[in-house]
């Protein structure tokens, strides 16, 4: 069984694998999370929704400790995140975490960027590493490409890589900043797919987009931020067609007309 | 990338090897010659092989003749009047000697930092150096003289001296007598070059002494310099110069040399140099007409270019090499030092920088060498030259590293962390190799400055390159020759590493679409 075809869990039944509580983040004087609680279940789908600056890729990257926080506390499968070190470098191994702008390896090959995590960090023998990369490159469409460089392929192609690049670590949570804002709109939905099949697999994943299609197809639950805070969450079907707070009507206002 | 890098100096020394046979071409044998110009110290040790035979290093220049110098036959060895005394003091003394050749003007430091324990070169005797020195009795009498322009009337004795410019080793006792009469004078190394800017008009007279003079007129056929009169009344006195704490080398020295003189052997070596004994005051005039033969350009390049591209491949690509390799290290440490997060290593690094790239190599050179020579630190000369590069390449390479590192996106960095490799990992596997990108075409610059920046090494008794060409033309005074065809090889090798770094940049750039 792999990554992408996990048995479908049930919505916020599993227990919890990842608690924010109480989160404060500063960048010098501006309050950029504020009063931060938030709890993803194993198995659960979090969209994180809001307006530009509004802190949601702040969010994210301080799950996996790409960002520090000055209060509060983040658990992970139940375990406070640690400071730094090996143990800093053994967390990040099981948080997947997939960039805006894709951040391949630009000198290694698509098949290395797979393998690199797998070998150099668990330590599986490069014939294993290679093989599941390859089985995981063709799930995502992209097996052909293997030995191709990341300049050479389109920016949907890429991102479909970054994402068998999380997989390739077997993750138990995967973060997803905005992985569709830099792609020309007839590459979004081929991200976009597979990303809706790892839900329906049962990954568990924070995702940060503004495709309401996704939200609605893969999402438990939506959570919409503005100004550092967490305003409103909700079932997707609820929180699209009758938002509660102002700001959210507001903004889901603004993206509509388009 | 390993086998590209063996690929390309397999290439580098092909060519080179064509290019060295072809100037070669008449040379002597390359078995032969190979064992020439590797030597700086050749050992002319005397039969025997007594255990306690006390080995004796002995200082000279190789570059005045007809007192030291290297036949111009290609034969590599020294020879020379006080090559000869020295040898016969040696027999006598019964020593070992080892050569080790030296600019005149590096000389005395060599004999201070223990490096050499005598000097045989025509070391004049003043009351300075005998309070400074252990001195042995003199072995030549001499007389000053003053050489002028063929076309020039107004120099004639000392007096005319005052406020003209003069041409003389800084540190030789007739530097001090120009001095003395008010002339400014500049710095060479040694006679040849200096009849040269004679010649050329540079400077307006030379105090020298009247053996190498004739020697020099003899031997190149100049009549655009003249001897245009005595520097002084007194003649002087040459000397052995030993430490001051080997006075019992210096006794020996003079038991050898009365014993010499008692049996004719100091009388004959001078009359066979010389035609007249000059190891004795007025044992007659020096004549050396008919003597040693001047070398043709051709003759003089045909000798030389094969010596020169063995110290290349010996001495000078080997030092370029190792430098270059260590300089790089050390610069990566360097460039990681001043962009952690630790202040205090981020200092240390900016200073580090600062420092090399404030100061002349030059100076580095002669700090490490000649300098921690003084407190006891007495490295071989290729070491303190390949400690001194590393350090200067690590200066300016550091700062290459560093931007290179630094164009690396962020974006890199983040995606390395976040499947979980650790800051060495990431440094490794992700950031340097397309930090290297960036690096190449910089760092191929500061190889190329290398290469040739070794060339200064011939100033801390390292015989590369640079150096046998300047000894064969201090011998046989062909300056443009040999400096032209030392100038080619540098070339030649600087050309193969800019193909080599196209290569290499083309190979790098694959990624990028
Ligand atoms: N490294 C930083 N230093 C200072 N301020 C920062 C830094 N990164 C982000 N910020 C600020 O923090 C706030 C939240 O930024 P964040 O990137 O999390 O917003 P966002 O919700 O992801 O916005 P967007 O939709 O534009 O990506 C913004 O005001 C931003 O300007
Ligand atoms: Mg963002």
């Amino acid at each position: 069984m792999t990554a992408l075809e996990k048995e479908p869990t049930t919505p916020a039944q599993g227990e919890p694998l990842v608690v924010l509580s109480d989160v404060q983040k500063w960048y010098g004087d501006l309050h950029v999370l504020k009063d931060i609680n938030l709890t993803v279940h194993r198995g659960e789908v979090v969209v994180v929704i809001g307006p530009s600056g509004s802190g949601k890729s702040t969010l994210c990257r301080t799950i996996n400790r790409l960002e520090t926080i000055g209060e509060g506390s983040i658990q992970l499968d139940g375990k406070p995140l640690p400071e730094e070190g090996k143990a800093l470098a053994n967390l990040r191994a099981e948080v997947g975490m997939v960039f805006q702008s894709f951040n391949l390896f630009a000198h290694k090959t698509i098949l290395e960027n797979v393998t690199l995590g797998p070998i150099k960090v668990r330590g599986v023998k490069k014939a294993d590493a290679d093989a599941k990369a390859q089985e995981l490159l063709d799930r995502v469409g992209v097996g052909h490409q293997a030995a191709k460089y990341p300049a050479q392929l389109s920016g949907g192609q890429q991102q479909r890589v970054a994402i068998a690049r999380a997989l390739a670590m077997e993750p138990k949570v995967m973060l997803f900043d905005e992985p569709t804002s830099a792609l020309d709109p007839e590459m979004i939905s081929e991200v976009l797919d597979v990303m809706v099949t790892l839900a329906k697999g049962g990954m568990t994943m924070v995702v940060v987009t503004h495709e309401m299609g996704f939200a609605r197809t893969a999402a438990d639950r939506v959570v919409f931020m503005a100004d550092g805070q967490i305003v409103e969450e909700n079932t997707p079907e609820e929180f699209f067609t009758n938002p509660q707070s102002p700001r959210a009507q507001d903004f889901l206002g603004k993206i509509l007309k388009h | 990338m390993r086998r590209t890098a063996a690929a390309l100096l397999g290439a580098l020394l092909a060519t080179l090897v064509i290019a060295g046979a072809v100037l070669g071409l008449a040379g002597p044998s390359p078995t032969q010659a190979a064992t020439q110009a590797a030597t700086q110290a050749a050992t002319q040790a005397a039969s025997g092989q007594d255990e306690d035979r006390r080995v004796v290093r002995v200082g000279t220049e190789g570059t005045y003749p007809p007192f030291t110098y290297r036949e111009g036959s290609g034969e590599d060895d020294l020879t020379g009047y006080d090559i000869d005394v020295i040898e016969a003091v040696a027999d006598e003394a019964g020593w070992d000697l080892e050569f080790v050749e030296s600019q005149f003007d590096a000389i005395f430091a060599a004999l201070d930092s223990g490096r050499i324990d005598v000097i045989a070169n025509q070391i004049s005797f003043n009351p300075e150096r005998d309070a400074r020195y252990a001195l042995s009795e003199p072995y030549t009498y001499s007389q000053g003289v003053i050489v002028t322009r063929s076309d020039d009337d107004s120099i004639t004795s000392l007096d005319d001296l005052e406020g003209v410019t003069t041409a003389q080793s800084s540190t030789s006792n007739w530097a001090e007598i120009a001095r003395e009469a008010g002339a400014d004078v500049q710095t060479v190394e040694g006679f040849a070059p200096a009849a040269e800017l004679l010649a050329q008009g540079r400077v307006d007279a030379i105090v020298n002494d009247n053996i190498a003079v004739l020697d020099y007129l003899n031997t190149s056929g100049s009549d655009e310099i003249k001897i245009a009169g005595e520097a002084g009344d007194e003649g002087s006195e040459q000397v052995l110069a030993f430490r001051k704490e080997d006075q019992a080398l210096a006794e020996e020295a003079n038991a050898a040399l009365d014993a010499l003189r008692e049996d004719g052997t100091l009388a004959e070596i001078s009359e066979s140099y010389f035609r007249a004994d000059v190891s004795v005051p007025d044992g007659g005039d020096a004549d050396l007409s008919g003597g040693r033969e001047g070398r043709t350009t051709w003759e003089a390049v045909q000798d030389t270019a094969w010596p020169m591209f063995v110290a290349m491949v010996k001495i000078t690509i080997p030092l370029t090499v190792v430098s270059f390799a260590i300089g790089l290290v050390l610069a990566v440490a360097v460039a990681l030092a001043r962009i952690s997060r630790s202040r205090v290593l981020a200092g240390l690094a900016r200073a580090f920088v600062s420092i090399i790239r404030g100061t002349p190599l030059l100076v580095q050179l002669f700090i490490v060498f000649f300098g921690l020579g003084q407190i006891g630190i007495r490295l071989d000369p290729f070491v303190a030259a390949t400690i001194a590069l590393s350090l200067n390449v690590a200066g300016y390479a550091s700062e290459v590293v560093r931007s290179a590192i630094l164009s690396v996106p962020k974006g890199q960095f983040e995606a390395a962390t976040t499947i979980g490799l650790d800051y060495r990992q990431t440094l490794r596997r992700i950031v340097f190799p397309q930090a290297a990108r960036t690096a190449v075409p910089p760092l191929s610059n500061t190889l190329l400055s290398l290469t040739k920046d070794t060339s200064l090494a011939s100033t801390v008794l390292l015989t590369e390159l640079f150096r046998v060409a300047q000894v064969s033309a201090g011998a046989n005074g062909q300056y443009l020759a040999l400096y032209s065809v030392a100038a080619v090889y540098y070339w030649v090798l600087c050309t193969i590493l800019s193909v080599a770094q196209t290569r290499l940049e083309k190979r790098l750039d694959r990624y990028v679409a």
